[in-house]
């Protein structure tokens, strides 16, 4: 792993303008609902960043710009020390070739009409590659990746012939067939059952340890983003609250939310009292934002100056960042919130 | 005493393909006041075992054999009109989505109230007074009950559901993955609250999930099913701690955990049996590391290991082996090989 950002976010904004009836249409007042509200990140090269959060935080919508899937209201983005925005149909093509994207849900990801070889084949036509033996090919070397052993036996099969953890396979080895420098994952596995959760996990990690992918996983479960992420980042409305190594962050959250969001994951240890932090469960309406700190209408250590925080991002520990205003010392549960 | 007791139970779905046997001979006891999870991956038959207590199968599926005791009374026998009575009533359902079990033209309240008149002398009033007061053990606004689906959050509907699942006190209730569409921090209380409930209450519960930890976290028994069968049957402390039923030991594996740095996690290699063909031994066999072959001729009976333990292989004995084993990476890496090499043979 270098330390060489492959992806570089500034300042990035994205936001959906609402109508709400008839006298907004004719309105100039435009509502917006902050889907991302000025973040900045980078992931460099050959790592793999988390990306967790509620639904809502804006998670997904962050991983869909990041493949060009939806445009950016404001905000820069570089790709590998060029202009990510550049709209030249080059450029464009070129990056497609570079960055892919494997979705949540394996059974409408795969064209049910397209056997496995033609599902694959399919981006390796698109971006000139005309001879069929090199072709089928270059599909038997990514299903081997990818797992799918024996591929000679995979490759004439349409997508009802798999189960849910092989068509998973397949969009992996879609997703890495053109080589590819940048991979987001959104949420993997969670369609996944659980004892073939880990296989798609390890493949993941082996592809960023083998061929150096660098990858955004998105996905709202801290124990996969733990086995999985060198680093994690923690949304909350459209913003990052908290940023820093993946078990750093969840061994000694910084932020509020982190901190909640760690005392509510179940553990399977019956021994093991978890102690929770309780909060109102209703996240606030995302268009009428509260004044200053977002979490702050939840947030159990809240004080009055959380009205004036703007989100910047401290660092508390050692390349560990935290958009609270306190530090870990200072935060003080206030009793009425807890019981 | 049982207030569930569940006898040889088989469950077949007639498809234009051919019989599928969801459910093949289970048999268990639910006592009074206890919490059962039931767990196991998709087409295990959890749902469907579920679904049955309830008689609330789909058209094709048929219960073919055995019983199941319902303080005493087997609701297999039962008429289409006896059961409706039970319903709510005595066993109530917590259904997995609460977008698809509300019904979008009633206001909330409308629902509950008529849920409870169904199966009660209660007045409109008295039903409406009823509904206040679950919607505020459930930590919902009593106004809420004028709301309309789509005016709440998902967070808001599936409480609406538990609130509904417990107007009528039921001796028993039925919650399938209650929790699983939600964010964390939500699941997390609504949890709470349906444990807090059902131990006020003293109802015994069915709980059915894919996700092992929240049954070590609000169970007192732990059934994992596996291929319409019952692998193993446990007390969760116990089950947790030492598992015996080479499959559990593969479940142990395949979990992460937010708690642990550095282990590896190792998946079961293959799929679950295809239950429309017929099944020789053990269920679990093909992707079983240590199978014989009497595993693969003899299906193996439930038997008890420890108290109220029950495991369904050949080899207790060999368990401490088995453990060690299945800690192993090639352990699981030869039954992949074997499957290649078995799928290589067939084609």
């Amino acid at each position: 792993m270098s330390n060489e950002p492959l992806i570089k976010v500034e300042n990035l904004k994205k936001y959906y303008t609402v109508n709400k009836g008839i006298k907004d249409i004719f309105s100039k007042e435009k509502t917006y609902v902050k889907a991302i509200d000025d973040i900045s990140f980078v992931i460099n090269k050959g790592e793999i960043l988390g990306l967790a959060g509620e639904s809502g935080s804006g998670k997904t919508t962050t991983g869909e710009i990041l493949v060009r899937l939806q445009d950016t209201t404001e905000g820069e983005i570089t790709f590998d020390g060029h202009d990510f925005m550049t709209k030249s149909k080059e450029e464009e093509k070129r990056f497609r070739k570079e960055v892919q994207m494997i979705f949540q849900d394996p059974y409408e990801t795969l064209n049910p009409r397209f056997t496995i070889l033609e599902t694959i084949a399919e981006p390796l036509k698109i971006h000139g590659m005309k001879d069929k033996d090199k072709i089928y090919d270059r599909v038997i070397e990514v299903l081997e990746i990818a797992e799918l052993k024996p591929a000679e036996q995979y490759v004439f099969r349409y997508p009802h012939e798999l189960s849910g953890g092989q068509r998973q396979r397949v969009a992996i080895a879609r997703g890495i067939v053109m080589d590819p420098k940048f991979l987001v994952a959104d949420e993997p596995v969670s369609m996944l059952d659980v004892s073939i959760r880990a296989d798609i996990l390890n493949l993941l990690k082996r592809l960023r340890n083998e061929m150096g992918l660098t990858m955004l996983y998105v996905s709202h479960d801290l124990s996969t983003i733990k086995y999985l992420c060198d680093r994690i980042a923690i949304m909350y409305l459209g913003k990052i609250v908290e940023i820093g190594d993946a078990n750093e962050v969840i061994d000694h959250p910084q932020h509020p939310y982190t901190k909640v969001l760690l005392s509510a994951v179940p553990v399977a240890n019956p021994d093991h009292k978890r102690e929770r932090i309780e909060i109102d469960d209703e996240v606030p309406d995302q268009i009428n934002l509260p004044e200053g700190c977002r979490f702050s209408p939840r947030c159990p250590f809240v004080t009055e100056a959380c009205k004036k925080c703007d989100h910047t991002l401290v660092e508390r520990r050692d390349k560990q960042w935290s958009a609270c205003i306190y530090s870990d010392e200072e935060l003080i549960l206030k009793p009425s919130t807890n019981q | 005493m049982n207030l569930l007791e569940v006898r040889n139970l088989d469950i077949d779905y007639v498809t234009q393909e051919g019989t599928l046997k969801a459910i093949s001979d289970v048999s268990f006891d639910l006592k009074q006041g206890e919490s059962i999870g039931l767990v196991g991956e998709s087409g295990c038959g959890k749902t469907t075992l579920a679904k049955s207590i309830m008689r609330l199968l789909p058209k094709n599926g048929v219960i073919s054999k055995g019983e199941m005791l319902f303080k005493g009374e087997d609701i297999v026998k039962k008429s289409k009109e006896e059961v409706r009575k039970l319903r709510l009533k005595e066993i109530a359902m917590i259904s997995q989505s609460a977008m698809n079990a509300l019904n979008p033209v009633y206001t909330v309240g409308d629902q509950l109230i008529e849920g409870i008149r169904a199966h009660s002398n209660a007045t409109k009033e008295e039903a409406a007074k009823r509904a206040e007061e679950v919607f505020k053990i459930i930590g919902l606004e009593a106004k809420r009950l004028k709301s309309y689906p789509h005016q709440m959050s998902g967070g808001m509907k599936q409480r609406a559901i538990i609130a509904m699942a417990l107007t009528l006190n039921p001796s028993l209730i039925i919650a399938d993955e209650p929790t699983t569409a939600l964010d964390v921090v939500v699941q997390d209380k609504i949890l709470n609250q349906i444990i807090e409930i059902q131990k006020q209450i003293n109802s015994s519960m069915v709980f059915i999930t894919h996700d092992i930890s929240v049954v070590s976290e609000i169970c007192e028994t732990i059934i994992v099913m596996y291929g319409g069968k019952i692998m193993e049957k446990a007390n969760t402390k116990v089950f947790f701690k030492a598992p015996y039923h080479p499959y559990s030991l593969g479940l142990q594996n395949a979990f992460p955990s937010i708690k642990e740095i550095g282990e590896e996690l190792i998946s079961i290699p293959g799929s679950p049996p295809n239950l429309m063909k017929e099944q020789n031994g053990c269920r679990f066999q093909e992707r079983c590391p240590f199978r014989t072959e009497l595993c693969q001729k003899e299906l193996p009976e439930l038997k008890e290991v420890g108290e109220e333990h029950l495991i369904a292989c050949h080899y207790p004995e060999k368990v401490n082996e088995f453990r060690e084993d299945a800690k192993k990476r090639e352990t699981w890496e030869g039954v992949r090989n074997r499957l290649i090499e078995e799928s290589v043979g067939e084609a």
